[in-house]
């Protein structure tokens, strides 16, 4: 369960965020929707305690993220890239992350059979590819079989044969009872995905309910997306984080 | 203390940490050999009586280079992005999502560095006087009480600076300039000692001061006891790394 109420940011004379809120719920998927540079990535990682936030807060299974004892066996988290130095190999990264939370380092061979990263594992990052690094960053996400993922545009350098595993990946949590929030600008790929729907605007949610209920009158999420925010507008900032 | 360990594996994991502890290991050894061979050819041509004093610690003043390289990188490292593809991906966002108290994280980072950089030290130091004393032979200053203290001078002056790099890394989060001015520092243009040849205040920056620990014939017209010398360069770095553990506190990842 992911609890966030009334998060407002600024950064320099900039507002990133004003009055974020929303939930995400055991045994769903809740997806994060926004135009590039909308606050996507600055609200997750305000809920990871990467960022503050002025105002508001961010809970985790009822508890700020910071207080969080051995968090990883709680949340399991994907950010940018792989998290990972480029000049270790993937399972030494694995290891070290393990170690941060007292899990067993057969865990690490686990969770590289999960992801498919086995055999590259002894290869050091730098040799990886984008969607290997993905892979990388979703396996320390793993590592403490975590009962909340969160994940940012998870499925972004994936191919296709990934991002259909990714898709029956996080079905399978939420079928199994876990909180799954995830981000993306990828309409589409998020409609089979997703139960419910959070939509962020400019700093702003502009709308968020069950996946029927966002798209409303709608013929697909996509025109629902399109209608509610400034992205099909032409003045959307493409590259923000 | 599974952090430390974590954050051990962490350090000792990266490629550029093994190169700094072999810097560490190779340089100060390697200097006192070539040293200590011209002195013994000086005794024996008759131009020198007696090795210098420091002969030897001088040498390990210059080694500390392989303990900057470690503090610095136990930083840096976690701030490397990763590449074009992903240009905000860090380190550090695996290692704040891992360990959430930055107060936490930066105790088990620093207690790995301390102990790495101490044991490279220890070892360098006695392998560093071992090699000044075969060479010399019987020219060789005997061992007196004041040796173990000098020993423990050159290990905490390491240590000390080692965590200097790592404070000034803290707030510059990049390597480069920090690493390239310690390093220049410390081999090629020591500033800070001509500086000292100038203003006399400048004996107590924290490279010539805590220097002071282990150097018995510094030639300088202030005069600072080898534990004066070790308060004061630690009071140098507790300040830097108190400005930078506040400022990674505030600031976002």
């Amino acid at each position: 369960m992911i609890t966030v109420e009334h998060v407002s940011k600024r950064r320099g004379s900039t507002q990133i965020l004003s009055d974020v809120g929303f939930e995400a719920r055991p045994g769903r998927v809740t997806g994060f929707l926004g135009p590039n540079g909308a606050g996507k990535s600055s609200t997750l990682r305000i809920i990871l305690g990467l960022d503050r936030a002025q105002e508001g807060v961010a809970l985790v299974c009822g508890r700020p993220f910071a207080r969080l004892n051995r968090p990883l066996t709680t949340v399991g988290a994907l950010l940018d890239g792989s998290g990972a130095h480029r000049s270790r190999t993937g399972r030494a990264h694995l290891r070290w992350v393990a170690a941060s939370n007292g899990l067993p380092r057969e865990r690490v061979d686990e969770v590289l059979a999960v992801v498919g990263l086995t055999e590259a594992a002894g290869k050091r990052v730098s040799g990886y590819s984008l969607g290997m690094g993905r892979r990388l960053g979703l396996a320390a996400a793993l590592l403490g079989d975590p009962e909340v993922l969160v994940l940012d545009e998870p499925i972004n350098g994936l191919d296709p044969g990934g991002i259909r595993w990714m898709r029956r990946f996080l079905r399978d949590r939420a079928a199994a009872g876990r909180t799954v929030l995830l981000s993306s600008h990828l309409m589409g790929e998020l409609a089979e995905t997703v139960d419910d729907v959070v939509v962020i605007d400019r700093g702003r949610i502009v709308s968020r309910g069950t996946l029927a209920e966002v798209t409303g009158d709608h013929r697909t999420l996509e025109d629902a997306f399109f209608a509610l925010t400034s992205a099909g507008s032409g003045d959307a900032t493409p590259g923000g984080r | 203390m599974r952090i430390v360990r974590a954050e051990s594996l962490k350090l000792l994991g990266l490629p550029s940490a093994w190169i700094a502890v072999v810097i560490g290991l190779v340089v100060s050894p390697a200097i006192a050999f070539l040293n200590a061979s011209t002195t013994v050819r000086a005794i024996e041509n008759g131009t020198l009586t007696v090795p210098g004093g420091d002969a030897g610690y001088q040498e390990l003043a210059f080694g500390v280079l392989g303990a900057i390289v470690l503090g610095v990188v136990a930083i840096s490292s976690e701030y490397l992005t990763e590449g074009e593809e992903s240009a905000g991906a860090r380190q550090v966002t695996t290692s704040l999502t891992a360990v959430p108290s930055r107060t936490r994280f930066l105790a088990a980072k620093t207690t790995a560095l301390v102990l790495t950089v101490a044991a490279l030290a220890t070892v360098t130091t006695a392998v560093t006087l071992t090699v000044t004393r075969v060479v010399l032979g019987d020219h060789a200053a005997s061992l007196t009480a004041d040796t173990a203290p000098r020993v423990l001078g050159v290990v905490l002056y390491w240590v000390l600076t080692s965590l200097l790099a790592y404070g000034v890394t803290l707030l510059t989060r990049n390597g480069v300039i920090p690493l390239t001015v310690l390093i220049l520092n410390t081999s090629l243009v020591s500033v800070t000692y001509l500086l000292s040849r100038v203003i006399d205040a400048a004996n107590y920056l924290p490279d010539l001061v805590g220097a002071r620990m282990f150097l018995r014939d510094v030639r300088s017209s202030v005069q600072i006891a080898p534990v004066t010398g070790g308060l004061v360069m630690t009071s140098w770095v507790i300040a830097v790394l108190a400005l930078g553990v506040a400022v990674f506190r505030r600031r976002d990842a």
